[in-house]
């Protein structure tokens, strides 16, 4: 019995429940709630990660939950990432407090739904009940709705009707895949072993009927797809994370639509040895994804709109890997996850400095910020660079796996649309980047007196932008951690 | 179960009856009273098929408490706070019931014979439980047809019950064996999605004046 588990999830769990009870509690009570709940909970992922990613698999309560090194990696990041953003919320909320766009005993809830948000992440790769895998991935939804609409303006507001109708819909749909799996797995569970348990479904998974195995795949697919942001499921991801908080931006693109993609890697994957439809159906998701979303990022003059179409286009490449189905594939989607979360989570938090200092987040209204703002157009240039796959950057290293795999596994016609697609990302990039750092300092920006943001913001990004850039020269350091998730996701697919 | 498939076949008709009545009805109150009555006939038929699986009298119950109670609760409060009357739909009453009216029968009659595509062992294949997994089936296809096609807001809320119910009551012939902490964790779900989903909506009503959601064009590309 593991209870690293357990804590991993009681501690968010419970900070929020502390933030949340009633009464009057001054700002930095709250605020530091949250920062000591969000550091216990990183140490517990990340010594969870480091357990997992050895070899070792924790399971607790019979192995209603188990976590391997998939689960422990995405656990890490989730820790990681959600430190990195509640520390950064301290000043970006005390400023949105100030320009009274958010109410003064707002800031209580705001830390109250970030715990619960990450708690309900944590639940999710650690469970390993199927039924419980779409409950928690439900309640990572309804944990984040408030948060999108959190500024209660019209945007904001439209916004998470959208994101709850669409992902609540989504979502029925993986209900009911998830019970289809259950039940056509039922039968073949030797006596004494349990259904529900994911490693059970997926050692009978070549026994479960083809009809209903595919049925499920495709409600599976469409459930936790929509979660994922794969095209055509992915509209509420433009709207939900440009008008959410920028730190929650973060934390929805960094992390969250991962957590959809782990829910597809185990629900979906376990049929790959006995159906190759399936491979060249998720092969074909992810092509559209990345094209669709490189295409609309051209089309953007909103900054997060535009790094939303981004991740469209990046959980196409995962998406990608994951369809080539060759261990290789495996590997570099695995490794575009733990990149782009780094990668993207550093270009929302700049993107978020940008807007707390001039409070502008359309194109047409930034320039020539790098001279006021050194250290966030360096960090956002590392993001820019790393998301446009150049060498040196983390990006440029998964997506060249990726391009590896592809040519490998025969499809060499998706490596050259990947390629396409990898070029006019950072085609865009560069254009966005330095449209807001170089140039001329537009007219709207020159009468305020522009300042790079705290420390305590730009803090957070520059060790992810460390991140980056170590991962991209000596990417050797997550090769075993890498290696250990692949072959977890192997491990427990049954042989045909 | 002979005895009770009269019964079964019964009320299996009236939830396809009520959720016609669910989506029809204009006056939003009568909706989520039609949304009442479907729950109550879910309840009777898992009491029905209880008398053979005692597990599912606690589904019973926990479908009575959440979908019975609490749910039409929060619709009903949120009601009566807001409008009575539904916003003007897309397609007329005329062409709605003709429209899903040929959804249904087209529906109901592949999963029914086709039924080995969606039930997964020979149990689920037989009666009763082949009509239950057809009627969730449809029910399930109403729900995201309401869902599509209606503006007003708290109309899609009551298109996303009717596709929940559907879902439940597949696992009667699914999942029978389910355990009660699972089936409460989905029921808990429900309930707090709707709970979210009224408070964005009371959010939509104060910042655009109305719940047409037509109106909620601000974000697009």
């Amino acid at each position: 019995m593991n209870s690293e588990i357990l804590y991993l999830i009681l501690v968010p769990a419970l900070t929020g429940g502390l933030l949340y009870l009633p009464g009057k509690k001054p700002r930095v009570l709250s605020e530091g709630l949250a920062v000591v709940g969000a550091t216990i909970t990183f140490f517990f992922a990340a010594r969870i990660a480091f357990l997992t990613t050895r070899g070792e698999v924790l399971t607790l309560f019979r192995e209603e939950f188990r976590v391997d090194a998939l689960g422990g990696l995405i656990a890490f990041l989730v820790g990681f990432i959600g430190l990195i953003v509640v520390i950064y919320s301290i000043p970006y909320i005390r400023k949105e407090i100030e320009k009274g766009v958010v109410r003064f005993g707002a800031v209580r809830f705001y830390y109250a739904w970030v715990m619960f948000f990450i708690a309900s992440m944590l639940w999710a790769t650690t469970t390993n009940n199927i039924i419980m895998l779409w409950v928690i991935i439900e309640a990572t939804t309804l944990a984040s709705v408030v948060l999108v609409a959190f500024y209660w303006n019209r945007d904001a507001v439209e916004a998470g009707y959208k994101y709850a109708m669409l992902l609540t819909v989504g979502i029925t749909f993986a209900l009911f895949g998830c019970v289809l799996l259950y039940s056509g797995a039922s039968p073949h569970v030797a006596h004494g072993l349990d259904p529900l348990k994911m490693t059970e479904i997926a050692n009978v998974a070549g026994k479960i009927p083809k009809n209903i195995a595919l049925l499920s795949v495709v409600f599976l697919l469409v459930g936790f797809g929509t979660k994922a942001g794969i095209v055509p499921f992915h509209t509420w991801l433009p709207d939900a994370h440009a008008e959410a908080p920028t730190p929650i931006s973060a934390l929805l693109s960094g992390v969250m639509i991962k957590v959809g993609i782990y829910a597809v890697i185990r629900t979906v994957l376990i049929f790959y040895p006995f159906y190759s439809i399936i491979s060249s159906l998720v092969l074909g998701l992810g092509i559209i994804t990345m094209v669709v979303g490189v295409l609309m990022m051209f089309l953007q003059e909103d900054l997060k709109r535009f790094l939303a179409f981004c991740s469209v286009a990046s959980m196409g490449y995962i998406v990608m890997g994951l369809g080539l189905g060759n261990y290789l594939g495996i590997y570099g989607s695995i490794f575009h996850l733990l990149n782009h979360s780094l990668m993207k989570s550093l270009a929302f938090l700049s993107v978020g400095s940008v807007i707390y200092a001039t409070g502008c987040r359309r194109l047409s209204d930034l320039g020539g910020l790098a001279k006021s703002m050194p250290i966030t157009a360096f960090v956002f240039w590392v993001a820019a660079l790393a998301l446009g796959g150049v060498p040196l950057f983390n990006g440029f290293m998964s997506e060249f796996t990726l391009f590896l795999a592809g040519v490998k596994g025969g499809h060499t016609w998706a490596t050259v649309i990947a390629i396409l697609v990898a070029i006019l990302t950072l085609a865009a990039f560069v254009h966005v980047s330095y449209h807001i750092f170089m140039g001329k300092v537009p007219e709207n920006l020159e009468q305020k007196r522009i300042q790079e943001v705290p420390i305590i913001m730009w803090g957070g990004t520059l060790i992810l932008a460390a991140l980056c850039f170590l991962i991209g020269i000596y990417p050797q350091v997550v090769y075993p951690i890498l290696n250990e998730a692949t072959k977890a996701i192997f491990a427990i697919m049954a042989v045909p | 179960m002979e005895e009770f498939s009269k019964y079964i076949s019964t009320i299996s008709l009236s939830l396809i009856i009520t959720s016609y009545l669910v989506i029809e009805l204009r006056n939003l109150r009568f909706s989520a009273y039609a949304y009442i009555v479907q729950a109550i006939l879910m309840c009777s038929l898992f009491v029905i098929f209880a008398t053979q699986n005692h597990g599912l009298y606690y589904w019973a119950l926990t479908a009575f408490i959440t979908k019975v109670v609490i749910i039409p609760y929060l619709l009903l409060r949120f009601i009566r706070r807001h409008s009575e009357q539904e916003f003007q739909p897309l397609i007329g009453y005329v062409g709605s019931i003709l429209l899903i009216t040929i959804i249904v029968l087209v529906f109901y009659r592949i999963t029914h014979h086709y039924i080995e595509f969606v039930a997964p062992t020979p149990a689920a294949m037989a009666e009763p439980f082949r009509t239950n997994l057809a009627v969730s089936f449809t029910i399930f296809i109403m729900g995201l047809y309401c869902i599509l096609v209606r503006r007003d807001a708290i109309k899609t809320v009551h298109g996303l019950l009717i596709l929940e119910n559907g879902v439940h009551l597949s696992l009667v012939s699914l999942a029978p064996l389910l355990k009660e902490t699972a089936l409460i964790g989905v029921v808990t779900d429900v309930v707090i999605a709707v709970y979210l989903l009224l408070y964005i909506i009371s959010g939509v009503y104060e910042k655009f004046g109305s719940t047409d959601t037509f109106q909620l064009k601000g974000l697009r590309w």
